[in-house]
């Protein structure tokens, strides 16, 4: 889907561990344009992150194994990449004022219009 | 079917008499059981709970929840079997296997029931009532659990506290009925002697007067008459009431009740006319006499005639009435002895004295001591009797010639300015009111003799005062607590309500740590100028106080000074201003977890009546916490089971899109993800109220904002709480029509809108309308064909009715549907 694009894919890193929630977010990258780079654990997904320095975008599971894990892993990143977009979906109500700054929380089941408006306005 | 054999106690008459003693049966319901039986299903986690009370012959239910009848005869009766073990939960784990009830009707029929336990309601002298049971319409092999039996028998206890204050109220009302009763009848009694006194040797004013006051004591009388011995006749003398056209009617001695009472010279009391043996039938009809009540005068040992009350009712007087005429009677004759005797002597003085040292009654004769101003500041005793110094815990001889102010410093001024009113009115005045410095509280009554003289007639009311006190501060903990959602709220109203109602200085809760080795106070009630006591504090700092506790008993000490347990520590707990205490367990599994504590200043004996309302808040503080741990263990599933419904519906949307990863058209795959979007947002309204309801409107907004802005829909009509089936047959269906409304509809056009209006119609089977209605749009054509699963949804109608009506409109699509209310509609309180 990313071959019409004249310039370099924009790469977005999904974490999830659950391998069939998996299948659908990458579905949701590549709809909006962007290439998905899969991490299956917090612990990789920091790895990818700590070896390259193209991903743009995060997007995350909020509910994983070590409940709250995710939310750790978006936290993290805002503080050491500053730069990079956090887009996460969740299962469950969560507090706004938790959020780290720019980023945007989606409910589940997921809402596909508005999953892939919000990675392509990332990515823009 | 086999013989129901019932256990003997069922009809044992001793049991059947305490259960009339509560006068319960037949009551309508009330919220405080229905409270406990629910409470009793959520706990034990069942359909069905009952306070069944078993009568001889029939199980009657005073509160039930899941059950449909208000009462069954005894041979379906399981809880008739819980009143042979007062002392522990009767637990059939299988209704069918037990020899008992495997023929039980309601086992072998409607409403098939399988599991039953039962917590017996044991009233304090022991009789058992019925039970307090839960029932399954599923075996439960396991039983209860031990958290589940106890919780059972807590609120069994709270069933029987509930029915011991209903009791108790019964029983003040009748008392107080007494009480008015005696008091009246002393009344009289009085003012007739006072009257007597007055009299000269007239006669008959004097049997006037006895006859007055008798019949104002007896107000069971229609008539009353003074038959004096004439001859050999009885002449009435003097008459009054029914009788009063008899005057001067002369009747035998023989055959008649009066002169049978005059012959035998004993008190006569006649239930009814028509069966007495010693009564002259022909003035039964004339004199209307059916029953009567007959007293001898007599001076010493010489006869005068009698005093007879009588009604045209049968049994109308009650042996108390009797020995109220005998009183008067007793008057009479000094009365008439006098007058006899042409003393015309006033009663003597050792008569009154008497009198006055026999009367239960406190008795004063106080005169009012003024300022210069003449205004009365103070009064001084001039006499008092022996009952007074009982009723005030002072020895009657060192007063008389002190003032009341000396007496009792800081009494209330109403003491003082009260009695000094009847001095300057004359008016007589009745009183209830508390000596604060002694904590009794007296009931009587105060008139004036002569000049700056008066006296006070007086009974001590303290223990019924105080035992309404706690009975209105139980009532009012039931409400508080009902009202309260958190363990600390409830804590303290509890306290404070202890501490009001038992006049203490400090009243608290506190939770244990350890085998009763800490204490840690929770924020405590105090009287004004008391420091709290919050924080944690070690038992043994304080003396040898940890034994009761451990075995689940209350902790009273009198007076921290004396008791051996604490007296070597006494100069620690009047640091803290405590000279008497309580401490009342808090009981869970078998342990002592907290406690309740009040506190006081000054020693005092705690009562018996005292401690039982103690344990009873105690007991209610217990029930209500469990009330509010088990809400929330239920808020906590609701929130997992939401959170694990969502992310298993967004695992079910994984799977069907890359199922259907081969279809081409992604169309028909996102139609579905959306559709499980619109369930889950009604699942997402209903969760608001753990699944019980939702309201209209917001399943309406939340599954209409999913598709687009919503200002472009107008909603209109009267929001409701509608049940779960509803809001997800109106999210869907609501989905289904802005799905074709935004592609091939008004919301396709920018100018585009609907309007969603509902409403019920119809009054004996009321129905729900609902209308949509699409206008601004492109103009309408019908579809060609009959569509595919969305419009066979919107043809479903509401709630599956398929009561849809289309109208392809070229301004606009308009649906109608409709629905019975009764399945849309649910009623939550």
């Amino acid at each position: 889907m990313a071959q019409f694009q004249a310039s370099a894919p924009t790469y977005v890193l999904v974490v999830e561990d659950d391998p069939i929630l998996m299948m659908s977010l990458v579905d949701f990258v590549e709809q909006a344009g962007c290439e998905p780079v899969e991490a299956n654990s917090v612990r990789e997904a920091i790895q990818i992150l700590e070896t390259r320095t193209d991903i743009r975008t995060v997007f995350t599971d909020l509910d994983m194994r070590g409940s709250t894990a995710g939310m750790q892993l978006a936290l993290s990143i805002r503080d050491r990449w500053p730069p990079i977009e956090l887009l996460m979906v969740s299962s469950q109500p969560w507090d706004a004022s938790q959020i780290p700054s720019r980023g945007v929380v989606l409910g589940k089941p997921f809402d596909r219009r508005r999953i892939v408006a919000a990675i392509r306005a990332f990515a823009a | 079917m086999p013989p129901v054999t019932l256990p003997p106690v069922v009809s044992d008459p001793a049991r059947l008499e305490a259960l009339e003693s509560y006068a319960i049966l037949d009551t309508p319901a009330e919220p405080g059981y229905d409270d406990i039986v629910a409470l009793a299903c959520r706990l034990c986690a069942v359909p069905v709970a009952l306070v069944s009370l078993v009568t001889g012959d029939r199980q009657w239910f005073k509160a039930r929840a899941g059950f449909p009848a208000c009462e069954t005869d005894l041979n379906s009766s399981v809880c008739a079997y819980a009143l042979e073990q007062p002392d522990e939960l009767l637990i059939i784990p299988d209704l069918t296997a037990d020899p008992r009830t495997s023929a039980n009707p309601l086992v072998v029929g409607e409403p098939f029931i399988r599991f039953y336990a039962g917590a017996p309601l044991v009233t304090p002298e022991g009789q058992v009532l019925g039970s307090l049971c839960v029932i399954d319409h599923q075996p439960r092999p396991e039983g209860l659990t031990d958290t589940q039996a106890d919780d059972l028998r807590a609120l069994a206890r709270q069933v029987m506290t509930q029915l011991e204050l209903r009791r108790a109220l019964l029983a003040r009302d009748l008392t107080r009925a007494k009480e008015r009763r005696a008091y009246l009848a002393r009344e009289a009694l009085r003012d007739t002697q006072a009257a007597l006194t007055a009299l000269g040797d007239d006669l008959d004013a004097v049997l006037r007067t006895i006859i007055d006051g008798a019949m104002r004591a007896v107000p069971a009388a229609e008539g009353g008459a003074v038959q004096l011995i004439d001859g050999d006749a009885l002449e009435f003398r003097t008459v009054r009431g029914t009788l009063v056209p008899y005057q001067g009617l002369r009747i035998g001695m023989q055959g008649t009740l009066a002169g049978h009472c005059a012959t035998t010279r004993m008190p006569q009391r006649m239930a009814d006319a028509f069966t007495a043996p010693y009564v002259n039938r022909d003035l039964i009809a004339p004199l209307n006499l059916r029953s009567a009540v007959t007293v001898p005068l007599l001076r010493g040992d010489t006869l005068l005639g009698v005093l007879q009350l009588q009604s045209g009712k049968p049994e109308a007087f009650s042996a108390y009435d009797l020995e109220l005429l005998r009183l008067f009677a007793g008057v009479t004759t000094s009365g008439l002895g006098e007058v006899t005797a042409h003393a015309g002597m006033r009663a003597s003085d050792t008569f009154w004295r008497g009198l006055f040292h026999r009367l239960n009654e406190g008795f004063v004769v106080g005169e009012v001591v003024r300022d210069e101003a003449g205004r009365v500041t103070d009064w001084r005793y001039v006499e008092v009797n022996p009952a007074w110094g009982e009723l005030l815990g002072v020895d009657p001889s060192t007063v008389v010639g002190r003032t009341i102010r000396a007496v009792f410093p800081g009494i209330e001024d109403e003491w003082v300015s009260e009695f000094a009113q009847v001095v300057e009115t004359g008016h007589a005045t009745t009183f209830t009111r508390q000596v604060g410095s002694l904590r009794r509280w007296y009931e009587g009554r105060a008139f004036k003799l002569d000049g700056e003289r008066f006296a006070v007639i007086f009974l001590e009311i303290t223990a019924r005062i105080e035992a309404d006190a706690r009975r209105n501060a139980l009532l009012s903990l039931v409400d508080r607590l009902r009202d309260l959602t958190t363990i600390p709220a409830m804590t303290q109203a509890a306290s404070e309500i202890v501490g009001r109602t038992l006049g203490a200085t400090r009243a608290g809760f506190g939770l244990i740590v350890g085998d009763v080795e800490f204490i840690d106070i929770e924020l405590d009630w105090t009287a004004p100028g008391q420091g709290s006591v919050a924080g944690r504090h070690r038992y043994d700092d304080f003396g040898n106080i940890r034994a009761p506790l451990q075995r689940g008993e209350a902790l009273v000490v009198n007076d921290v000074a004396s008791d051996p347990r604490t007296r070597d520590d006494a100069s620690t707990w009047q640091g803290f201003d405590i000279a008497a205490f309580v401490h009342m367990p808090v009981r869970e599994r078998g342990r002592t977890v907290a406690v309740f504590i009040v506190h006081d200043v000054t020693s005092r004996v705690w009562t018996p009546d005292e401690l039982a309302f103690l344990r009873n808040v105690a007991d209610r503080v217990e029930v209500s916490v469990a009330r509010v741990r088990a809400q929330e263990l239920q808020t906590v599933l609701n929130a997992e089971l939401a959170h694990r419904l969502k992310n298993t519906l967004a695992i079910v949307q994984s799977i069907a899109a890359s199922t259907l990863r081969g279809v081409t058209e992604r169309e028909p795959v996102e139609a579905f993800e959306r559709r499980v979007l619109a369930l889950s947002r009604a699942h997402d309204v209903l969760m608001q109220k753990s699944w019980s309801a939702a309201r209209m409107r917001a399943v309406m907004e939340s599954v209409l904002c999913m598709q687009t802005d919503m200002d472009r829909f107008a909603l209109d009509g009267p929001d409701m709480d509608i049940s779960p089936q509803a809001a997800l047959s109106l999210s869907l269906l609501l989905h289904e029509l802005a799905t074709n409304a935004l592609k091939y509809g008004a919301l396709s056009a920018d100018a585009g809108r609907v309007r969603i209006g509902w409403r019920t119609e119809g009054s004996q089977v009321p129905t729900l309308v609902l209308d949509w209605s699409e206008h601004g749009g492109p103009a309408v054509t019908p579809p060609s064909n009959r569509g595919g699963f969305g419009s066979k949804l919107i043809r479903m109608g509401l709630m599956g009715t398929r009561s849809a009506t289309l109208d392809f409109d070229p301004v606009g699509l308009r649906a109608e549907f409709r629905a019975p209310l009764a399945e849309v509609q649910v009623l939550v309180h």
